[in-house]
């Protein structure tokens, strides 16, 4: 099968170019596998992976045009030729590894802790099977970064717009009825960027390798906020 | 517009007025297909009636406000440098506020006639 | 060129729930803390892992924390330090909580109380009914944690060098840590961090193996870089291989799939496990049910064209249950078995997993190495979870101990460094030529000219590991195994990079992992050919019973000269009576 993988190193190229591999496919072979034999061809090759089965989500990189997580996409279902290319609107570092640094800081604006006014209790805090049900979809988020670099809000606006992941954070622990700080938490949201520059274009449910939702998220911040302001 | 208010209350605006230009332009339709008024003056008096002509004059505001915060939203996505955005926003203002003034000067004329 | 140095009172060297949680008792004090990682944070292991947490809680069944204790007690085969596991079962429960209060989003009962299941090895009143302990949040627990866990830390301000790759440790001529020597792998450039403390919370090795359930990152750093700082590796020998990865691909079906009601079938559609654990079946421990798959399939009763597994069955406990207790396990059948968990039982065979042993520690995370008839503390030097044995599990791991060792010890290891910080107010003079010797560590890959690849030697190394020292082992087969290592270990001087940039250099990163895999391989190889009885997850045909008499003992392999020495277990519990050793059966 024949790749079509996007290089760069900083130190001797100016600008990315594309260098074709051949790879032998075996029977279910993941993305992931088929990068590992490209490697395995030249040694310069960088791109982050680890776990290999879909949740420590370094391996996030764009094929034939769409941010996938590698470990997770048997090359069976992509289209030859198959091109990967780095997360777009990110710095490239080198080859498929880009700067996720605005990413990670978008995550961090939202607060993402648990935030408890009240004394804890000696033991745990009772949470209902029906209150811990409105977490599901949200606290699954493995920080990929599929999502957010493939929103085009976040491409035009990565240091001011939250994105996609940090609101379905925010959405995470507006969601948990244990915490405490929904007031503040929807302040800080406010303003025409960090919430408000979602366009409700939906790529980031298109690419989640989880399948969760941050589009239905963004959309429950906007009514809570709405019916708390009225 | 302060800048507190700019996320929450613009997005809420920008749904009701779509909500509002959406069912006036369903009754404006629904008023061409079935009874249009016949002649100029027909014309006249239909909009010059003070129900329509306070509806009209709502639904221009919401087409002003609503395509004001539709090109903010734009510049704001793609024009970064603030001077240029800054007067884009205004040329567009003016521009919004001169059609909003056009509109009302033609309902006004239209009443005192 | 100017080495770069920075100073912290601590330095924690792995981001995983060990390091974290150890992080986390530090960033919430005015000690000032950097954490080092190879990867980012939350792409630690413990994010992989499934189940849940241990703690007797008792939500679901009766429960205490002696009950607990007794079953880490047999599970580790008594080899367990009872002590330790006394301290940790004893923790659990606080431990629990404490992670509930921080967010971590644990599936609940129908009273709001936290939902616990059934694990293998687990029992009420000491070897009584099935009990039910684990804590879970569905199956992804491990993220749960991790997740939660790195939040705390962004919460307290925690000082991080995400992708930064630690060397060496640096020491004086007393033998005390002064810090170590890292490598930001973004730009290649070296780092000296001087620290009053070091913590080493590296996690796993399971790469020294073909087939395993342990990522990629998993290369026995710490355990390595201690080696070479001259502290022994404790126990080596136990490596524990799950029963159920994904046949072929070794990805893990956690254990809570047979907790759930799951159980495993051989190709005459037996239910096999009744025949070798009558008692717990298939929630039998790990190392039972491991080796009754590998003799099931050796005996020719494996399924699939080739035999080479057998099947979980699953899919009786109906659709509901599946996507509601196990949407995780659902999900990784789909997508590497191509298997729908709900419809079709799941090929599985036993895959490499977690090391008992590792870094010999106290309860209180502190490093302690032989030294004349007794033993004593290396200043400045902690190790806690996967790379650390204190030892809670034995010859053996339960399942649900794991992230229970890393919270319990990750977070007493923290709280000890902040007394040893109150006595050590100042940094210990810096010792250039340790410094010199972990840069040549890193300068010696700057060689050019022809050689063997990493990957070469890598490939033929893990197939060395996995046919000489897995799950049964033989004289014959391990000596060879030792020899063929030894072999191998003589060709790294001539390994070669032909990639000599700076700038993220991912293959300059995999040759300082191939010489960490050879440090804690060989370890383990040597260690279990050394010791000849069956004990726990180290099975020897030729030793078939485990040996109290001469066995009850800790192994010590120290790395120059290859060296064993041994050291008692520590069979008196904190404030309970001692449980004396008995036969192990299920």
């Amino acid at each position: 099968m024949k790749f079509l993988i996007s290089r760069f190193n900083p130190e001797t190229d100016s600008k990315p170019y594309m260098q074709a591999f051949e790879v032998e496919v075996t029977r279910g072979m993941m993305l992931r596998d088929a990068l590992l034999d490209v490697k395995r061809q030249d040694e310069s090759f960088a791109f982050r992976h680890s776990c290999g089965e879909g949740v420590c989500g370094s391996d996030g990189v764009n094929v034939n045009g769409v941010n996938k997580l590698a470990c997770v996409t048997p090359v069976s279902e992509l289209k030859e030729p198959v091109e990967v290319r780095p997360f777009p609107g990110r710095p490239i570092i080198r080859d498929l590894v880009v700067d996720m640094t605005q990413f990670y800081q978008q995550y961090k604006a939202v607060k993402p802790w648990l935030v408890r006014e009240d004394p804890m209790p000696e033991q745990e805090i009772l949470q209902s099977p029906e209150d811990r049900d409105k977490l599901d979809g949200l606290y699954e988020c493995i920080l990929c970064g599929c999502c957010s670099t493939s929103c085009p809000s976040f491409w035009w606006n990565p240091e001011k717009f939250h994105g996609p992941q940090a609101l379905l954070t925010a959405w995470r622990f507006l969601a948990d009825s244990r915490d405490q700080a929904t007031d503040e938490r929807l302040d800080e949201l406010e303003g025409p960027y960090k919430l408000f520059r979602c366009h409700t274009i939906m790529n980031c449910v298109e690419v989640c390798p989880k399948g969760l939702n941050p589009t239905q998220a963004i959309g429950h911040i906007k009514n809570l906020m709405l019916k708390n302001a009225v | 517009m302060s800048r507190k208010a700019s996320g929450l209350k613009a997005w809420a605006i920008q749904r009701l007025t779509a909500i509002y230009v959406g069912l006036f332009t369903l009754y404006l339709v629904a008023v061409l297909l079935f009874s249009a008024p016949e002649g100029y003056e027909a014309w006249k008096a239909w909009i010059g009636g003070p129900p329509v002509s306070v509806a009209l004059l709502l639904f221009v505001v919401s087409v002003l406000m609503h395509a004001w915060i539709g090109v903010r939203d734009v510049l704001i996505d793609y024009v970064h440098p603030i001077a240029i955005r800054a007067t884009l926003l205004g040329l567009i203002a003016l521009s919004l506020i001169a059609m909003g003034l056009w509109a009302a000067q033609a309902l006004i004329l239209v009443r005192l006639a | 060129m100017a080495l770069n140095k920075r100073r912290f009172d601590a330095l924690i060297i792995g981001a995983g729930g060990a390091g974290l949680n150890a992080a986390t008792q530090l960033a919430n004090t005015d000690a000032r803390v950097a954490v080092v990682s190879k990867v980012f944070p939350t792409r630690s292991h413990t994010v992989a892992a499934q189940g849940g947490v241990n703690a007797a809680l008792a939500n679901v069944l009766p429960d205490n924390w002696h009950w607990h204790m007794f079953d880490t007690v047999k599970g580790s085969d008594y080899l367990g330090d009872q002590d330790a596991i006394e301290f940790m079962c004893r923790e659990a429960i606080p431990t629990v909580y404490e992670l509930e209060h921080n967010g971590v989003p644990f599936s609940r009962l129908d009273n709001g109380k936290i939902y616990q299941r059934a694990f293998g090895g687990q029992s009420q009143d000491f070897g009584g009914a099935q009990a039910a302990r684990t804590c879970a949040a569905a199956d992804r627990t491990g993220h749960a944690i991790l997740h939660t866990l790195y939040q705390q830390n962004v919460r307290a301000r925690t000082h991080f060098f995400d992708e930064y790759f630690a060397i060496d440790l640096i020491k004086d001529d007393e033998g005390a840590i002064l810090g170590a020597l890292i490598m930001e792998i973004e730009t290649g450039e070296p780092l000296l961090i001087e620290a009053k403390a070091t913590v080493l919370a590296t996690g796993g090795c399971g790469q020294v193996y073909r087939t395993t359930s342990n990522a990629h990152i998993n290369t026995g750093d710490g355990n390595a870089m201690a080696l070479r700082a001259g502290i022994p590796m404790m126990d080596m020998e136990f490596y524990q291989f799950h029963p159920t990865g994904i046949a072929g691909r070794g990805m893990l079906i956690t254990e809570g799939v047979r907790g759930e009601g799951g159980y495993l079938v051989n190709k005459d559609g037996e239910r096999f496990m009744e025949r070798y654990a009558p008692n717990a079946k298939d929630l039998a421990s790990r190392d039972v049910v491991s080796r009754a798959i590998v003799t099931e399939v050796k005996e020719g009763r494996g399924c699939g064209p080739d035999g080479d597994h057998v099947l979980l069955k699953v899919d009786h406990l109906g659709e509901e249950i599946v996507s509601k207790r196990l949407p995780g396990i659902r999900e990784s059948g789909k997508i590497f078995a191509g298997v729908d968990a709900a419809q079709e039982p799941l090929p599985v065979f036993p895959t490499a997993h977690y090391i008992m042993g590792g870094i010999p520690t106290d309860p209180y995370g502190r490093v302690i190495v032989p030294e004349g008839t007794g033993e004593e503390i290396v200043p400045g030097l902690y190790a806690a979870g996967e790379c650390a044995c204190v030892s809670v599990h034995g010859a053996n791991r339960l399942g649900g101990n794991s992230l229970l060792d890393i919270l319990v010890f990750g977070r007493a290891a923290g709280l000890d460094v902040l007394e040893n910080l109150k006595e050590n107010k100042n940094h210990r003079p810096m010792n250039e030529t340790s410094v010199e010797a972990a840069m040549s560590r890193l300068t010696r890959w700057d060689q050019t000219g022809d050689g063997i690849s990493v990957r070469e030697l890598r490939d033929e190394f893990r197939k060395t590991m996995e046919d000489h020292a897995g799950v049964f082992r033989t004289e014959e087969i391990m000596a060879e195994g030792v020899e063929k290592l030894k072999a191998l270990r003589d060709k790294l001087p001539d390994v070669r990079l032909s990639d000599q940039s700076k700038v993220f250099n991912t293959a300059r990163v995999e040759a300082l992992e191939l010489e960490n895999l050879f440090d804690t391989g060989i370890a383990i190889a040597y260690s279990a050919l050394m010791r000849k009885e069956s004990r726990g997850a180290h099975s020897r045909p030729d030793y078939p019973d485990r040996n109290d008499a001469e066995w009850m003992k800790h192994s010590l392999y120290f790395r120059e000269g290859d060296r064993m020495d041994y050291k008692p277990v520590r069979t008196k519990p904190l404030t309970v009576e001692t449980f004396p050793p008995k036969e192990r059966v299920y």
